[in-house]
Parts: structure tokens; C-alpha cells; sequence
């Protein structure tokens, strides 16, 4: 079997299986460094000030969307080479791989607020051998719903990740 | 100032990430794929300079949007697909084109086709952005 069809094995025995993950409770200081990271200065202003006026403060809009994990590790010796953790690249832990990003889908419901308690909900959906200019690859489709405390639903993510094997994929792949 | 109609196009946007917002932003969004923060890791793999994330990419996308559609713009969804590579230091233009505009409660949804170019031409993200406004000009 080779490396791309292990991948494609191991991801269609998790399809449709869900994981909740605790997100925390989201904080204004979390917001406004992540605002602050694209450059969103007028933000930050305004979030403090509405915290100071004693009013909710909305996350930025992609704040849930953008953030790779919401474990508190792992450690550095438990990150793959290309500095990966395992949940970041679902279905090939210990498989010389490469992965990209392909693309998302975001869906917007309510808008999150600091003080909400969040939980995000992952699961592969789909898992298809693919061939393109850079040769074969396999593409994962994974879902993240994140919802409030009362089960509401604030956002929807379908993401795609580009897996290439990381012997015979050309450098520079990109999906 | 015109109210979107579709076929609009908006008024393009240049920038070019630095290592520091790349680097800010891995650690914001607790992303330690080293293509995106070590420039000797990201030349082992082809890439002149350290890689800009899909996920900012999609930030960009929608600050693009929500600043052209006005204050009170809220953002509905958006959807974009990475096609190229783009690094750090590298000057990219953000464009747009009112694809759709539909009578929405409080105003107008919007449907924007969305792209970002490097200076070749080559396209490194597109995308659509989807977002309801109050009616009126943008």
C-alpha cells in the first residue's frame, strides 16, 4: 500500500466521526491580539472601550475560523517535523507527508462574545485521491461547527487539506 | 459613490505581508507549521521566503470586503480556495466584483467574487465573500 493510500484508509474510518474539543472562554485580550496581528489597530480601540462601557465584545469575524487548535499544547518534542501537531494533520501520523491548506468555507451564524464558553465539533467528511500538476495527492475534507453553551450554532468551517507524499511530491506543491 | 449593482468592480487594494505579521499572526492562531515563521524550513521546501496563511488569506479577504461595503456591513460567509503560493514581502492586489446584490431584511445582501494576484498575474486565492449592508451607496 502506498503512503497516499494509507492516508486514504485511515481518513475514511473517521468519516463522520465527531470530536468535541472545549474552546474556552473567549477573552477580549485574546480578540484584540488577533486584531492586532492583521493589523486591525481601530479594533482594539473599540473593544477596550466597549469593555471599559461594560458592553459585549464581538470577536473578530474569522477569530473561531483562523485558530489552528485550542489544546494547550502539545509540547515542541511532540510536534511533527514541519512543526504540525498530530490534530493538525488527521490521518497520517508517522507517514512521510506534506500537507497545504486547500481552501475554506466559512458560514456565519451569531457572532461570539468574550465571556462565551465555546465547543467546536471536527470530524473528517470526505477523503479522495486526486491527481493534479503536482502530481497524485489525497484531499481531506474536514468540518468544524462551534457552538455556544446553549447549543446554538455560531459558525460552520469546511476546510480542505492537501496531503502529498512527502518522498515523491515536487517541492513547492501547493494545492 | 454608487450603490453596489453587480458587475461593480471595487476599487483594488496593494500590500504585502511582513515576516513580523506572519509570524504574529502563526502565534495568534496557534499555528506552528514552520513554513510559515522559519525561512530556512520554508526554502527546504521550495519557498523563497516564509508562506502566507490560508487562514489570513482569508482574513484579508473579508477586511477587503467589509471596508469597501461600509461600517455597518455584516459579514454572512465566504469561501475561498488557495491556487498559488504567496511569501513574505511579496506585493499582492486584493480585487473584487459585485457578483450579486438581493433585497435582504435591514438592507442588501452582497455577493462579492473575490481574488488575490501577485504582480505576474498569477492568482493566489479566489474566492466569494458574502455580506448584508444597510441599502445605500458604498
Amino acid at each position: 500500500m502506498t503512503t497516499l493510500e494509507e492516508v486514504v484508509t485511515r481518513a475514511r474510518t473517521l468519516i463522520g466521526r465527531w470530536e468535541a474539543e472545549d474552546c474556552g472562554v473567549l477573552t477580549v485580550k485574546e480578540f484584540c491580539r488577533y486584531a492586532a496581528a492583521v493589523g486591525d489597530d481601530a479594533y482594539v480601540a473599540r473593544a477596550r472601550a466597549r469593555e471599559a462601557a461594560g458592553e459585549p465584545v464581538e470577536a473578530p469575524p474569522l477569530f473561531l475560523a483562523a485558530m489552528m487548535s485550542w489544546e494547550d499544547g502539545p509540547g515542541e518534542d511532540a510536534l511533527r517535523p514541519d512543526g504540525l501537531a498530530a490534530r493538525e494533520s488527521p490521518c497520517t501520523q508517522g507517514l512521510p507527508v506534506r500537507q497545504v491548506h486547500g481552501g475554506q468555507s466559512v458560514r456565519l451564524g451569531r457572532i461570539p462574545v468574550a465571556g462565551a464558553r465555546i465547543t467546536a465539533s471536527r470530524a473528517v467528511v470526505s477523503a479522495d485521491r486526486k491527481g493534479g500538476r503536482s502530481g497524485a495527492f489525497v484531499l481531506l475534507g474536514v468540518t468544524t461547527r462551534f457552538t455556544s453553551e446553549d447549543g446554538r450554532e455560531l459558525m460552520a468551517v469546511d476546510e480542505t487539506i492537501v496531503v502529498l507524499d512527502g518522498e515523491t511530491a515536487p517541492r513547492e506543491a501547493a494545492a | 459613490m454608487n450603490t453596489p449593482a453587480a458587475g461593480q468592480v471595487c476599487p483594488p487594494r496593494r500590500y504585502a505581508h511582513s515576516r513580523v505579521q506572519l509570524f504574529r499572526f502563526s502565534a495568534v492562531s496557534w499555528n506552528a507549521h514552520r513554513i510559515h515563521y522559519d525561512g530556512e524550513f520554508a526554502a527546504s521546501e521550495g519557498f523563497p521566503d516564509v508562506v502566507v496563511q490560508s487562514t489570513l488569506h482569508g482574513e484579508m479577504l473579508v477586511r477587503y470586503a467589509l471596508d469597501w461595503s461600509g461600517p455597518d456591513a455584516r459579514l454572512e460567509g465566504v469561501s475561498w480556495r488557495n491556487r498559488a503560493t504567496a511569501v513574505a514581502g511579496e506585493p499582492l492586489t486584493w480585487t473584487a466584483t459585485v457578483a450579486a446584490v438581493e433585497p435582504a431584511a435591514g438592507g442588501q445582501r452582497v455577493s462579492l467574487d473575490v481574488s488575490v494576484f501577485k504582480d505576474d498575474g498569477t492568482a493566489c486565492v479566489t474566492g466569494t465573500v458574502e455580506l448584508t449592508r444597510p441599502d445605500g451607496p458604498v
